[in-house]
């Protein structure tokens, strides 16, 4: 066998490492996993290779991340492997030494929002956008899209990008009334300066195969193909799974495989995934092979042939009416819309629940609506471990005005002592810093 | 007195060691044709002035079964491989007589489908019609639940030989299960027919000592024991040459052996003074095996390599057409190099000079530069491919945070050299890497003596399911009950247990019952919120290295 895409597999398990004993986030989480590939002989296939992951580091985090009180008491050691194993895997790709990468690292990272208090959602840092960021700061790509196919909205995804037009971000979920976090409904579209590059399609509790394939057909590869991405990655949750104990979705491994050759991505990162003896092993062999571009045909389930997973019509009706409300939307944000004057901040007020840790957080976000640039980004937090802390982000490729009014607005902020914590994030000078 | 014989490519080599060190050795020319004829010559000139009785043991090393399959001279196997779903397994489709059964095994080890009756029938049918003797039977995840294999072994009682998966090797990887089982079988029979052979030589040679084979992680097993697994005994050469580099040398650091021969140059690692192991297996005429080795890579520069010239590169190897010229051969190589910057001063130096001279003739460039440049290319491949090898290890997957951040990195400082030109490089080698170059005496047959010298080894991989309350150490066919509360220490008790009942069974010294843990897992298992059992996973091995007695005496 020859894999069709040379494949790169940063694997680590992290069998010394869990939430706590009991919890899905654990030592044995990827265990029959491992099993399952070894005993396949998956890295024995000519062009599909095991690596291993980096240790990303503070400034890895912070060009990302605002963490409060600093990096070092929001994350572990697994946290900084995790993510360093994506950025192996982009490394991988970008130096061209494979084709494609697969992150198969845990713990995971897409409830992970751009601030930083703790964990909520089994996740403490976003490893999708730590990777992210680092390829946009060592190499030259522009247009990045992330298609998040875990079962539960990532929230913090969607949170880091909402401002960010050159990422575009596609959820496709459960829907957020029936499932944690709650939120990933149609009419989240992104911030002012980034409308249409947050899509959410949040599909019914039991779609299967069918439903989940149709929403790529009729809204993914559209948007994918409007959008023009240099890259796309993929948050591969596998917790859509028939068989995964904390949702309701009918996913089967076949259907993660076919449904990772139509979207081809470059690089895929696992995220969650829980049912891990039923699903994990088979769905993470279906995804490897299809992104190495071989036959997955004969990949399935143990209790596969007996199920019946046809989707029910009303489903299919829904789902189809969905696409269609999904891509009108869209649509209407090509048109231009003039609701704030560039030059004014567009201000969000949040309240955001870290469930794992039992944070709660307040948040004052200002993003400076700009023509020229993604704005500068302000963020005021408080939370139940932090007293009020501040964020200031230069985007990438700043104009001189939002270069100037973030650093105006961190010396406001440092000649008083209004915040216990600021942390700078200037991405045209490369500076992370933490005062 | 311990009697080391090893066939090699070119030369077969013996030595006979007791206490006072070497005591006698000699080199013949390798009979392919026929192994057993320089096997014998090889044995009688080395037995020339020592009482036969005396020896206490003899190791060998052979490329019998290896150069059977590289050359395709092996027996029909019928291979029977039950899958199920996964990676198609036509993809790991081997021999002529391949047959697909229906059937499941998860891997938990769970029966989710039983093995279709008739279609094993059907296949057994065909294979008698055609009158196939011997046999692979493998299904997946076979070494955590065996049931598949013992099933459809026990349906051809008329078989001279079953080669059965899960007893060759604890290891998970199905294709590597299905080569290795039917790489088994397909020699058994030649293999079977030599070892009665050689036995005989023996005895009619007066020497009654028990024989054991060397295998490629650089361990023996007794020649009795290895007659069930014949496959055991493929690609052993380089795996004795590091042995007997253990033996020659005080080796307690990181370090490096090249073995330089005439046409290539082996490379292995020795990790805090001990060989390192590939991961899952050798591979052999393009398939993976579970057969476990040493950790060697072979490049194709020696000191018989020819010198090319094209344009104003000069390239060196990876050819080889015949002897250097110094030794009457008719294209320069690198020792004819080394003659000629004056490094060296082998045989006929002069016809040395002839044929760089006719080089720079032909393209212009001077004798001396072309020499040089020879030189320095070969180097610079030795030391590029030494330096990947150790990158290679060091960014070898890791799955815990305690390895990942604590976990050995090699950082070699020592090169052992051995082989014929080992001396007359050394300078150079020393040069090139700016390491520390050591040759030891007797390095030319360091492979011999290491075959010699080495000691049993054995590794098993011991998996215990609390839940379902069962142990299995598959490749000693052990499948027992445990008891629910069965811990991760009861795990490593019992596999050291049956590590060393199955050592006195084979009849391995007291002494040389060294037992490593390499690994020991447990995991909690957990079922919606509750811990349902334990999966536990041990591997431990006897580790290669040399036999007690011998260990000090051919020090340095």
């Amino acid at each position: 066998m020859k894999a069709k895409h040379t494949l790169g597999v940063v694997f680590f398990p992290a069998f010394d490492w869990a939430i706590h004993p009991l919890h899905p986030e654990r030592e044995e989480r990827l265990l029959y996993t491992l099993d399952q590939l070894n005993e396949e002989g998956v890295f024995d296939i000519d062009g599909i290779n095991q690596f291993k992951p980096d240790i990303a580091s503070h400034d890895d985090i912070m060009r990302t991340h605002f963490c409060f009180p600093d990096v070092s008491k929001v994350t572990t050691e697994s946290h900084l492997i995790s993510a360093g194993g994506t950025i192996k895997a982009a490394t991988l790709v970008m130096d061209k030494i494979v084709n494609k990468s697969f992150a198969l690292v845990r713990p995971p990272g897409h409830h992970a929002m751009k601030v930083v208090h703790g964990a909520r959602g089994f996740c403490n840092i976003n490893i999708e956008a730590v990777m992210v960021e680092y390829i946009r700061e060592n190499y030259p790509v522009k247009k990045i899209a992330i298609v998040d196919t875990d079962c539960h909205h990532g929230d913090g995804t969607q949170d880091i990008y909402w401002h960010d037009k050159d990422v575009l971000y596609i959820s496709m979920h459960q829907d957020g009334r029936t499932l944690y976090p709650g939120t990933g409904a149609i009419h989240e579209l992104g911030g002012p300066n980034a409308l249409g590059t947050t899509i959410n399609i949040p599909l019914p509790p039991n779609t299967s195969d069918e439903g989940f394939l149709m929403a790529m057909d009729r809204v993914v590869l559209p948007i994918l193909k409007d959008f023009k991405p240099d890259l796309i990655i993929n948050s591969a949750g596998q917790d859509n799974h028939y068989s995964d104990p904390i949702t309701n979705m009918n996913f089967s491994a076949l259907g993660y495989a076919r449904l990772t050759q139509m979207l081809n991505a470059d690089i895929a990162v696992l995220e969650g995934g829980y049912s891990i003896q039923g699903a994990l092993p088979y769905v993470n062999l279906g995804i490897t092979l299809a992104m190495a571009g071989l036959d997955y045909s004969y990949v399935h389930e143990p209790d596969y042939l007996q199920k019946d997973l046809t989707q029910e019509k009303e489903i299919t009706k829904y789902i189809k009416k969905l696409c269609d409300q999904v891509m009108k939307r869209y649509e209407e944000c090509k048109k231009p819309s003039f609701k704030l004057m560039p030059g004014n901040y567009d201000v969000r007020k949040k309240e955001i629940y870290y469930d794992t840790d039992n944070i709660r957080e307040m948040q004052l976000e200002s993003i400076m609506v700009c023509q020229e640039c993604r704005g500068v980004l302000k963020i005021e937090t408080t939370s139940t471990v932090n007293p009020l802390c501040l964020g200031i982000e230069i985007p990438l490729n700043a104009c001189d005005r939002c270069q100037k009014e973030g650093y105006r607005l961190l010396d406001t902020a440092l000649s008083g002592d209004r915040y216990k914590h600021v942390q700078l994030i200037d991405r045209r000078n490369k500076k992370y810093v933490l005062y | 007195m311990y009697l080391g014989l090893d066939v090699g490519g070119t030369h077969t080599d013996a030595v006979i060691i007791d206490k006072n060190g070497v005591i006698a050795q000699t080199k013949v020319v390798t009979t392919h044709h026929n192994l057993l004829e320089c096997i014998n010559h090889a044995l009688q000139a080395v037995l020339k002035s020592i009482e036969p009785s005396h020896i206490k043991r003899v190791n060998l090393s052979t490329t019998l079964t290896t150069n059977a399959i590289i050359e395709n001279k092996c027996e029909e196997v019928g291979v029977f491989v039950s899958g199920g779903p996964g990676i198609n397994p036509l993809h790991h489709a081997i021999g002529n007589y391949f047959f697909l059964i229906d059937g499941q095994i998860d891997h938990r080890g769970t029966e989710i489908t039983l093995l279709n009756n008739s279609q094993l029938e059907k296949a057994i049918k065909k294979c008698r019609k055609k009158d196939i003797r011997v046999f692979a039977v493998v299904s997946k995840f076979s070494t955590r639940n065996p049931v598949h294999e013992q099933y459809i072994a026990q349906k051809l009682p008329h078989a001279d030989f079953i080669s059965v998966g899960h007893t060759l090797s604890g290891n998970l990887n199905f294709p590597r299960r299905i080569a290795t089982a039917y790489y088994n079988a397909a020699v058994w029979r030649l293999y079977n027919t030599f070892s009665h052979a050689i036995e005989e030589s023996l005895r009619e040679l007066g020497a009654i000592a028990p024989v054991n084979i060397l295998k490629a992680d650089g361990g023996t097993i007794p020649l009795p024991v290895s007659r069930t697994i014949p496959v055991e005994s493929i690609l052993s050469g380089p795996a004795a040459s590091v042995i007997g580099t253990m033996a020659l040398c005080n080796i307690t650091h990181d370090a490096v052996m090249l073995d330089i021969g005439g046409t290539s140059c082996d490379i292995a690692m020795f990790a805090d003074g001990a060989p390192l192991i590939e991961k899952d297996g050798i591979q052999l005429n393009g398939r993976n095996t579970l057969v476990r080795s040493l950790k060697t890579k072979s490049i194709g520069i020696g000191g018989d390599s020819a010198i090319q010239v094209e344009g104003i590169s000069v390239t060196a190897g990876p050819r080889r057409l015949g002897m250097s010229m110094a030794e009457g051969g008719s294209n320069p190589t690198i020792i004819d190099a080394l003659n000629v910057l004056g490094t060296i001063h082998f045989k006929d130096t002069s016809r040395s000079q002839e044929g760089l001279q006719a080089l720079e003739k032909k393209h212009g460039i001077q004798a001396h530069e072309i020499a040089q440049q020879a030189i320095t290319y070969a180097l610079d491949i030795i030391y590029n491919e030494v330096m990947a090898m150790i990158d290679e290890v060091n960014s070898r997957p890791v799955y815990t945070i305690h390895e990942f951040l604590k976990g050995k990195v090699l950082k070699p400082k020592t090169i052992y050299l051995i082989g014929g030109p080992a001396k007359t490089l050394a300078n150079n080698i020393a040069q090139r890497f700016g390491w520390n170059v050591i040759v030891p005496q007797h390095c030319e047959v360091a492979n011999a003596i290491g075959a010699a010298v080495a000691r049993t080894t054995v590794d098993i991989e011991v998996f215990a399911d609390t839940q379902r309350c069962r142990l299995l150490v598959p490749n000693l066919n052990v499948n027992i009950r445990i008891p629910y509360d069965y811990t991760l220490d009861n795990a490593i008790d019992d596999a050291t247990n049956y590590m060393m009942q199955y050592l006195e069974s084979i009849g391995v010294d007291e002494r040389e019952r060294e037992i490593e843990i390499l690994q020991a897992y447990s995991f909690n298992m957990v079922e919606g919120f509750e811990t349902t059992g334990k999966n536990i996973r041990v591997h431990c091995q006897v580790k290669p290295g040399i036999l007690h007695q011998c260990k000090d005496i051919l020090k340095l």
